[in-house]
């Protein structure tokens, strides 16, 4: 009776969590592990790569949705689209390589070929074995159903019915303007992303960035010491925790009124004309006296922009990184982490926004290094008896109670959402679990 | 991939093999017992410290190796703050510690950029342990240093780190490689 996953603890889980309670057992569950995969991972909208990635016709990129292999191409009108990676004749990996730019992938396997539309166009030695009676066209790679962009994310939907791309995303769509839609030629990529594995469940790394500011002033408190982090560790409660439809959700980080930051995050000056002609009053109002976006767009798409120095507080420099937890397992997951920069910015502020990026974030940043460890400690704990029991009898249950029923809502934050008037909260949180357990609880 | 030279490029000389093998392992012994500030003192001011990051490529495809983004992309002030860290009451990396080995080989000698520098290649191969991990994490590669007369002694100038994995197969890198 434990054993099983049934609609009885599905629906305790809400339960639960309307009390900023979360049972402890569905972190690495693997029963729940394979229902995310069917009920939110393939029904769900999935990032898969940046247009950047793939500027010029023929080039490609690799990746996965979970397992499925999925290759990304941009063919010759200019348009993206994503396909299966597996040879249509006996599914083998067709393309192994991360990245390049092809006319034609040919499977080593049997030698079948495809052009950079996915359509067959090559059989080995094929008018002879196969005959009139095969048409080509009934054998081309299978598209993923549904692609769709927004500011040039690319995401792809396993489900042919998905709702569109820009209802889903609903109100984050304005904030991801903030970050990504503010300058004329868009964002870039930097290089590739960097990937690395981390024995964590995917859930664990979404909400860190969902919304987590709490966690900073203990997990990095070596910054702290260090002097390079303020010493308050109320510091990055200051702003606003914003709720949104479908478990996105985001902190906007503001200084505290006796700290000035530069307006825009510090972004050079020559983008600000720009900024103004492509957001709103409303927009510009949010992004000019803020430090830090971090926030989370369901169900594994992170995202994060802060202000990091050198080693002192001087010259505090921006850098956006959007981050892919791919679960590998119920406890494993591939972080993907991408670097992003205006592409009309100056060489040299690239340049320093990559520096900071690379030496407080990624597996090696000095901020970031202790996160994963955590991480991996929180899934270690999540394994025994007494955290796994389903009917709860151990009280293993973990603590989102951060703010429940006693901070209210402000009315006048500009922007689409449920504005709570600081970031150390647990609304994101809950809001992203009670989405999660919706989508695991619907029957189809 | 890291060009292979021809052989004649490389400097035959037993006593400065020895000499730079040496000093490899001294360094790899500062690391491994985690004496970091004794390790950043081999470091130069004009420290170039970088992993550029590897990726999966066609072999028609030219190098796999992504200049543009690295693990690594530190200066003289970037890694004194990464070596004050692992001091700090709360490294929760390396807290508690690691236990590390670095396994330094195929040390090769070029001439550098003057009389007062080498370029030198070497294989690693890194194993981390931790807490009660019974499999090994590893990272292994291959560095390109410049290395600089000191005395009696070098100081590393430069040091390129390519790593083999396109995918890092540690949770972080909180060591030096």
């Amino acid at each position: 009776m434990n054993k099983t996953v049934n609609k009885d603890h599905l629906s305790n889980i809400k339960d639960m969590l309307q009390t900023g309670k979360l049972p402890q057992w569905i972190m690495t569950d693997p029963e729940i592990h394979q229902l995310e995969i069917e009920k939110i991972f393939s029904k769900k909208w999935y990032f898969i790569a940046h247009e950047s990635e793939i500027p010029n016709k023929g080039d490609y990129v690799s990746r996965w949705i979970v397992h499925d292999p999925v290759l990304v191409i941009r063919n010759g009108e200019g348009e993206i689209n994503a396909f299966i990676n597996s040879c249509t004749h006996r599914g083998v990996h067709l393309c192994t390589a991360d990245l390049g730019n092809k006319k034609t992938f040919t499977c080593p396997y049997h030698g079948w070929t495809y052009n950079i539309e996915g359509e067959l166009v090559g059989i080995l030695a094929g008018n002879k074995l196969y005959g009139e009676d095969m048409d080509k066209k009934e054998w081309g790679l299978r598209k993923v159903p549904k692609v769709e962009s927004y500011h040039g994310l690319i995401f792809a939907s396993l489900n042919p019915d998905s709702e569109p791309l820009e209802d889903f995303l609903g109100g984050l769509k304005w904030y991801f303007d903030i970050m990504l839609g503010r300058s004329n030629k868009g964002m870039e990529v930097i290089g590739a992303p960097q990937r690395w594995v981390v024995d964590t469940n995917w859930k664990v790394s979404a909400e860190v960035f969902v919304g987590d500011a709490y966690h900073t002033a203990m997990t990095h408190r070596s910054t702290v010491e260090l002097g390079i982090s303020p010493k308050d560790p109320l510091f990055a409660s200051n702003g606003y925790q914003i709720q949104l439809e479908n478990g996105h959700g985001l902190n906007v980080i503001q200084p505290p009124a006796s700290v000035s930051i530069p307006p825009y995050q510090g972004l050079p000056e020559e983008l600000w004309p720009m900024f103004q002609e492509n957001l709103t009053e409303e927009q510009l109002s949010v992004f000019k006296n803020t430090m830090v976006f971090n926030g989370n767009c369901f169900p594994n798409l992170s995202f994060l922009s802060p202000m990091h120095g050198k080693g002192e507080h001087e010259n505090l420099t921006n850098f956006l990184t959007i981050r892919q937890w791919r679960p590998l397992g119920p406890d494993k997951i591939e972080a993907w982490s991408w670097v992003l920069v205006d592409k009309e910015a100056p060489q040299e502020f690239k340049e320093n926004s990559y520096k900071r990026y690379v030496n407080t974030f990624g597996p090696g940043g000095t901020l970031e290094q202790d996160d994963t460890e955590l991480w991996t400690r929180l899934a270690d704990a999540s394994k025994g008896v007494t955290a796994r029991d389903k009917n709860l009898h151990f009280n293993n249950v973990v603590n989102y109670l951060m703010g429940l029923d006693f901070v209210e809502p402000v009315d006048d934050f500009p922007g689409p959402g449920i504005a709570y008037p600081t970031t150390f909260l647990d609304v994101v949180h809950r809001g992203f679990y009670e989405y999660w357990q919706e989508l695991l609880s619907k029957e189809s | 991939m890291v060009k292979i030279q021809e052989q004649d490029q490389y400097i035959i000389d037993l006593e400065l093999q020895n000499e730079i093998s040496l000093f490899y392992y001294r360094e790899a012994e500062l690391l491994d017992t985690r004496d970091y500030q004794s390790w950043f003192q081999l470091l130069s001011e004009d420290i170039i410290y970088r992993m550029p990051a590897r990726v999966t490529r066609d072999s028609s495809s030219g190098s796999d190796i992504i200049d543009e983004m690295s693990y690594f992309e530190d200066d003289y002030t970037t890694m004194k703050t990464r070596v004050d860290r692992l001091y700090t009451k709360s490294a929760w990396s390396n807290d508690p510690p690691s236990r590390t080995r670095h396994f330094i080989s195929h040390v090769r000698i070029k001439k550098g950029r003057n009389e007062n520098e080498l370029e030198v290649n070497s294989y690693f191969q890194f194993v981390r342990n931790r807490g009660n991990q019974t499999i090994n994490d590893q990272l292994t590669g291959e560095r390109v240093d410049i290395l600089q007369r000191d005395g009696h002694d070098w100081r590393i100038a430069k040091r390129t780190i390519y790593p083999d994995h396109a995918v890092i197969g540690t949770q972080n890198l909180h060591n030096f490689f």
